[in-house]
């Protein structure tokens, strides 16, 4: 059995006039843009610059595996802090995993286009050079917050990426993979009694 | 405010945009998108466009498709919602709204002619809350799969990385609806729209 439904006004799609494509795009790609400059990271884009201008895929395939390594290290040290609840280390054991598997995936990806995989990062310094704060986390709600902003970081670097990657099932790939750590916002959203979902297009964070 | 003033008032909905910063398109999915289309009508491009831009226009269209069947699904469902359940069934219609506005912008922008809304939607009978989330869930993973599998397809890098924004706002409306079902919001480590 079915039942049908007249969408009336709420399908309509009126001109937004004041948002043409290109003014969207261009907000979109500052809010990237401006992810890059203020945190630092860009171990996606230094690492493209420095070792790969004409590696394309493999080079930001090295740099996406070293951000998922440095999520790897903020989750373990996350963990061994002491300061998660029960609950929020069952949360950060999960979400730590799936970080664990997205860099394996992409570790077996690189290697298939012939590539190096990058050598893993240590310590908190590490992470810090990503994003600071870690180190001084003094409580679950530090905790939570930091990995919220790393996490916004690694999907703006996926954002970037899937502009410059060219094989089909990479950026696929790279699409499940952001995917994920959208799920992983929601979850630590979640620990903090935060909106979950504040905005109808998740880029990351300026 | 009810369902119907929330989606007539612009300010709620322009809010949203004027954050997103993104738009993207997506189809690819044959299968998928003649479900959600009207089966019967030729690609909308009008004049001047080259020919990656009446690609995209394809491929924006088909992703306007899903859109707006989801804009209907929210709208239908949120019938049968209450209390905090209903209060993200009213978030997500305006996300889905936000995505169909800014594709439909995106597709003038390209000389094309954005798709309308079918004048009704087949649905499976939703008689409770959970019926509702069941149903969502299936969408929401059906316009992951559909967009994850078009995003190879768009011509510009900066398309691609904008429907990254759509995919991960997918996801996430997936997550919610998980765990308001009892279940982990996170469920795996690669979300594909597809069962694993």
């Amino acid at each position: 059995m079915t039942q049908r439904i007249v969408p009336d006004g709420a399908a309509d799609t009126a001109p937004a006039p004041e948002r043409d494509r290109r003014e969207l795009l261009r907000h979109g790609l500052a809010l990237c843009g401006a992810a890059a400059a203020a945190s630092s990271i860009p171990l996606l884009l230094s690492a493209r610059d420095a070792s790969a201008q004409d590696s394309g895929d493999a080079a930001i395939l090295q740099s996406a595996i070293n951000l998922e390594q440095v999520t790897v290290i903020a989750y373990d040290t996350a963990l061994a802090s002491g300061l998660l609840s029960p609950p929020a280390l069952r949360v950060a054991r999960r979400l730590r995993d799936h970080e664990q598997r997205h860099a394996a995936t992409l570790t077996t990806a690189l290697t298939d286009l012939g590539g190096t995989p990058p050598a893993a990062p240590k310590g908190v310094a590490a992470v810090d050079k990503v994003v600071k704060g870690l180190r001084d986390a003094k409580s679950q709600a530090d905790l939570v917050e930091f990995l919220i902003e790393l996490e916004l970081i690694v999907v703006a670097a996926y954002n970037e990426a899937h502009a410059k990657l060219v094989e089909t099932r990479l950026l696929q790939t790279c699409a499940s993979i952001t995917g994920s750590e959208g799920q992983h916002l929601v979850a630590l959203r979640m620990l903090l009694g935060a909106d979950p979902i504040p905005s109808a297009f998740e880029t990351g964070k300026p | 405010m009810d369902i119907d003033s929330f989606l007539r008032d612009p300010h709620s909905r322009r809010r949203f945009l004027k954050r997103s910063g993104v738009i993207v398109g997506a189809t690819g999915a044959p299968m998928l998108l003649a479900a959600c289309g009207d089966g019967t009508s030729t690609p909308n491009v009008l004049t001047g466009p080259d020919e990656s831009d009446q690609a995209d226009v394809e491929i924006l269209n088909g992703a306007l498709d899903l859109e707006l069947q989801a804009v209907a699904a929210y709208k239908l469902g949120a019938r049968r919602l209450r209390g905090s359940v209903l209060d993200i069934g009213k978030k997500f219609l305006e996300h889905e709204q936000d995505h169909a506005d800014a594709l439909a912008a995106a597709i003038r922008d390209a000389g094309g002619r954005p798709n309308r809304a079918k004048s009704s939607y087949d649905f499976p009978d939703l008689r409770t809350q959970t019926d509702v989330l069941r149903f969502a869930v299936d969408l929401e993973n059906t316009a992951i799969a559909a967009y994850i599998d078009a995003l190879p397809k768009l011509s510009q890098g900066e398309l691609r990385a904008t429907a990254a924004g759509i995919i991960t706002n997918e996801a996430e409306h997936l997550a919610v609806l998980l765990d308001a079902l009892g279940q982990h919001p996170a469920p795996a480590a690669f979300v594909t729209g597809k069962a694993s």
